[in-house]
């Protein structure tokens, strides 16, 4: 109650500086289910104007096995809710270590994807492929880590419950992607989704993406924790990010080949 | 030698031992450290041990060696921000069983700077790479190490590392490379060592000791360097760029007068676009090698050439990637070349390569297998490369592979290694 009559003031004095902040939590539920989609979408990819974090991942497969992955992660968004670039160099584990990889995504076409090898100086070029893969070895798949376009799936808001808003989504072209349908149930007070079920068929879900810890950094509510369990073969990744920082100025040449063949450390290092 | 492998050994055992205790001690943690709370300021160190085995499946009556690879080897590297210079180590020591004898190869020991901030300068011993080809060169003219790429070390060992200096310039929408080579650096070509080759001159396979390649390398300084300049921007998703190179033939593949192997002069001009097409990416580059033999006439030098390359990748199913290149070389001046070098040996007008790549992820990209072709069907002759690679764990990867060579004829470019089609294994400890 206390966080929302907070919010409700915050709200209240963004408008007075004139800043525009849409129809936030605290105020009536949401009724328009492409509102709530949108809205969650900036919550989730495009807070702030740009972004660093320090991302690592313990990857435990279904056996126990563990394996790690630590990146630098820099994000500049081009539009809100439209194109982003992102940034990511590998500190571990040892095989990765400074690789590079960019990506400019794009709403209206594929994504531009390049990777850096730094012991053969290559700069490579990957092809847009099935963004429902795995991530760098990990659970999450690319599209879990850079989102998913909105527009590919239809949604319908099931029920509105008091603290969440729960979503199914129906893929628009059900032969690009391997799931049927997922659910979502998204926290009416950061707009955040907080937790993501895949189904094949039935009634059971086969993938669960939570998140496990938010927080309010600069004002932005963001997920720090989250976790993809493989509900059907065991195994699951859990994603810390940690040293955040939004609206630090990172300029567009950044996203560029300069940025690959030589790190920029100014960026890449941790904000004081 | 013997020495140095017990040596190496002992050090890697040392090592994991080490690193094992770490693990344990940091029980609760499993990341085992506290990058996460601290930043690594200091110079930071990592590498790998390799042990890497490697075998002909075939007599080679050239050689007496059966082994195309049997080493241990250690990779470190350090690397350390000073002020606003940053400085990398990275080398490469090994204990060879097959060219017998410790070697040391220094990957890179550079300094990098940015003295303004549309300046990056990079200067020392370092591997540089461009173009789009894959596995196939047009304008990139920086040494490769065609040893270790025909005996199954790691891809990363086919670029060899040059004392240079790279200034980059960076403007608004292009950029442009400027790397200096003061000193001409050759490919680590077939000699005979490792590897038997074609003789035209003998008519039969040569290897070492009576048979090894020996070429005088252009050492004069200043007039003997190598210069490659490179001006490329992206407009848009499209990548374009321009090439410039002045210096020599990697390879010696020229004589003088005497008779003496030589590399001789050569500057290639070329340009190269990359971009995304339906769903893939296509590539197309072109090269003009522009040599001393201006009318083709001299048997000694290699006449001028046009190279011309195009490509296209894209993902065949979920994890499958599949692409193929078609590439010619094409040389001018045929019918001078044809009067002056009557031997049976003479190569085509045009040779015409085309490759394939697989690569499948599998596993949460643990299991990776591939598979790589060229196959000339003007020269009737192949290269196959499968491999796959296994990665145990953070640490561990295992991999397999074979390099088959097989032709028509005995002397073309592929055919003449059907000897030296090996198979290899190796596993790697990296920290």
């Amino acid at each position: 109650m206390i966080t929302s009559s907070k919010r409700v003031l915050k709200a209240v004095s963004m408008l007075a500086v004139g800043v525009l902040w849409g129809a936030q939590a605290g105020a009536a539920d949401l009724t328009d289910v492409q509102t709530i989609v949108d809205q969650a979408n900036l919550a989730a990819y495009y807070q702030g104007d740009d972004g660093r974090s320090e991302v690592r991942m313990l990857i435990r497969d279904d056996q126990g096995r563990e394996q790690l992955r630590q990146f630098t992660i820099l994000r500049k968004d081009v539009a809100d809710g439209g194109d982003q670039h992102f940034y990511v160099a590998f500190s571990r584990p040892a095989d990765v270590r400074n690789t590079v990889f960019m990506v400019a995504k794009h709403v209206d076409r594929d994504d531009d994807r390049w990777l850096y090898l730094p012991d053969l100086d290559l700069v490579k070029r990957i092809s847009a492929g099935d963004k429902r893969t795995s991530f760098v070895g990990s659970h999450f798949f690319y599209e879990d880590v850079s989102g998913r376009n909105p527009a590919e799936d239809a949604f319908e808001l099931l029920e509105t419950t008091a603290e969440q808003y729960h979503l199914k989504a129906s893929p628009k072209d059900p032969q690009s992607v391997e799931f049927s349908r997922y659910e979502l149930w998204i926290d009416k007070a950061s707009m955040l989704p907080v937790r993501i079920d895949y189904f094949s068929n039935g009634d059971s879900p086969y993938r669960r993406v939570e998140a496990l810890e938010v927080e309010e950094i600069q004002g932005f509510p963001t997920v720090v924790k989250s976790r993809v369990s493989d509900l059907k073969n065991g195994g699951e990744t859990t994603m810390e990010f940690g040293f955040m920082k939004y609206d630090i100025g990172i300029p567009d040449d950044l996203f560029t080949e300069r940025s690959l063949r030589t790190l920029p450390r100014e960026w890449l290092r941790r904000p004081q | 030698m013997k020495r140095g492998l017990s040596t190496l050994l002992a050090l890697s055992i040392s090592l994991s031992v080490q690193a094992a205790t770490e693990d344990s001690s940091a029980e609760p943690d499993p990341w085992g450290d506290d990058s996460w709370g601290e930043q690594e300021t200091g110079p930071a160190i990592h590498g790998f041990f390799e042990a890497a085995a490697g075998a002909r499946l075939q007599n080679d009556p050239a050689m007496s060696e059966d082994k195309t690879l049997t080493e241990i080897r250690g990779h470190l590297e350090w690397e350390k921000a000073l002020g606003s210079a940053n400085y990398s180590l990275k080398g490469d020591l090994y204990a060879d069983g097959v060219e017998d004898g410790l070697q040391l190869d220094l990957r890179e020991a550079t300094v990098q700077f940015t003295p303004v901030d549309w300046i990056d300068i990079q200067a020392g011993q370092q591997v540089s790479t461009w173009g789009t080809g894959d596995m196939l060169f047009l304008n990139d003219l920086f040494p490769k190490d065609w040893k270790s790429f025909f005996s199954g070390r790691d891809e990363t060992y086919l670029k060899a590392p040059a004392a240079s200096i790279k200034g980059s310039l960076y403007a608004q929408n292009v950029s442009l490379d400027l790397i200096w080579t003061p000193l001409f650096e050759s490919d680590r070509y077939i000699d005979g060592e490792r590897f038997s080759y074609f003789s035209q001159l003998s008519g039969q396979q040569m290897a070492a000791p009576g048979g090894v390649l020996n070429a005088d390398e252009p050492n004069a300084f200043p007039e003997d360097g190598e210069l490659a300049a490179r001006l490329y921007g992206r407009q848009g998703s499209l990548e374009w760029a321009l090439y410039g190179y002045r210096g020599f033939w990697k390879q010696p593949v020229g004589l003088d007068s005497n008779g003496h192997l030589i590399f001789p002069r050569l500057d290639v001009y070329g340009a190269s676009v990359r971009a995304p097409l339906a769903g893939g990416i296509a590539n197309t580059e072109f090269a003009w090698y522009d040599g001393k033999d201006s009318d083709g006439s001299d048997p000694l030098i290699p006449n001028d050439q046009v190279r011309w390359l195009a490509g296209y990748e894209h993902e065949l199913v979920p994890r499958l990637t599949g692409a193929m290149q078609y590439y010619i070389e094409w040389m001018q001046d045929y019918d001078a070349f044809k009067q002056s070098y009557p031997s049976s040996y003479r190569p085509d007008e045009v040779r015409q390569v085309v490759t394939m790549r697989l690569t499948w992820k599998l596993m949460r990209d643990n299991l990776t297998l591939s598979w790589f072709n060229y196959w000339s069907p003007t020269d009737e002759d192949y290269y196959l490369r499968p491999s796959a690679s296994y990665r145990v764990d953070d640490n561990w990867t295992l991999s397999a592979g074979a390099n088959l060579f097989g032709g028509e004829q005995k002397h073309t470019f592929f055919s003449q290694f059907e000897e030296g089609s090996n198979l290899w294994f190796r596993v790697r400890y990296g920290f």
